[in-house]
């Protein structure tokens, strides 16, 4: 199973622990976690080892559609951001996926049913981050083979 | 009489009927899929004795109203939600007990929000706070509108208490 590094970015340490707790229930990879406490703490602790991000929205210091925007703004396209929040409303999920830059919204309470609904689209079955690159190769490789049948 | 024709609060009896509904509409969502099982709205049981446990408090505002949100749980009932959120009893008197307590109360203000938004009150959630203590009991200064529920499950029970005021 391959070993993913995952940015956790919650004010409550609880939620923090609840997110930790579906993935590992998910056993889809081996999670390593790296824990921020507000979007401020997780800029500071964002490196380009990070594989996949689950972000809270209301936060102090800076809120997760902030530091969703800031981590965008470097020019990482790539890295899978699940928003993880309490917001519901149409507005905000607008908000957290088109001006934030977010690939997924949850909402909290979630069950790791509801969590493996969410990201299982972003890893490939050995467990690694499935980038769009590799599923086009994929995809070229598919139809080549049916092709070459 | 809709949230829209509000001009002041204080000339309001009490919380507009459809705010309240769609509250007591979120509790019983919300603490429904937390712990998973139904909850029931009991009428008429205020329950004004002291409290002997935590409170959690939020706000849904914008800029003319302020819907303050405040969840007293008992010291049990906050005991048991630890065990059904996180799958282990935290102690009642730790940190992460307030924690708990604040994340669920965040997790309640953002369903109210979006579902007070259906009549018209279109809002944001304030950050969460707990307050954990004996002999609380809660007033409200200045008499606004103010209604207090109470829900219960087969292993729960708790009080909400909301106050409609003007954002100042």
């Amino acid at each position: 199973m391959a070993k993913i590094k995952a940015l956790v970015v919650d004010d409550s340490k609880i939620m923090r622990s609840a997110v930790k707790r579906a993935l590992n229930q998910l056993m889809i990879a081996e999670f390593e976690y790296v824990e921020a406490k507000d979007g401020e703490d997780a800029l500071g602790k964002y490196n380009e080892e990070i594989q996949i991000m689950f972000v809270d929205w209301n936060m102090p210091n800076m809120t997760g559609v902030e530091f969703s925007q800031a981590v965008r703004a470097e020019g990482n396209e790539s890295i899978p951001i699940i928003m993880v929040t309490a917001e519901k409303s149409m507005g905000k999920v607008d908000k957290a996926l088109n001006e934030g830059g977010a690939n997924e919204y949850i909402t909290k309470p979630f069950t790791a049913d509801k969590m493996h609904k969410a990201i299982s689209d972003y890893f490939d079955d050995d467990g690694n981050i499935a980038t769009e690159g590799e599923d086009e190769e994929e995809d070229k490789s598919f139809f080549q083979g049916i092709l070459n049948s | 009489m809709s949230i829209k024709t509000i001009d002041r609060i204080e000339n309001l009896d009490e919380i507009p009927v459809e705010i309240a509904e769609k509250v007591q509409e979120s509790v019983i969502n919300t603490f429904g899929s937390i712990i998973g099982e139904e909850l029931s709205y009991i009428d008429e049981a205020n329950g004004d004795g002291a409290l002997n446990g935590i409170i959690g408090n939020v706000t849904v505002f914008n800029s003319e109203h302020t819907l303050s949100l405040m969840l007293a749980i008992p010291k049990e009932t906050a005991v048991y939600f630890s065990e059904v959120f996180i799958g282990m009893p935290l102690p009642f008197e730790s940190d992460d007990m307030g924690d708990l307590i604040g994340e669920i109360s965040n997790i309640l203000a953002g369903d109210v929000a979006a579902n007070v938004e259906k009549v018209g009150f279109r809002g944001q959630s304030s950050l969460p706070t707990a307050t954990r203590g004996s002999d609380l009991t809660l007033f409200m200064p200045n008499k606004p509108p103010t209604k207090k529920m109470k829900f219960a499950s087969a292993n729960s029970e708790f009080w909400l208490t909301m106050v409609l005021s003007e954002s100042k």
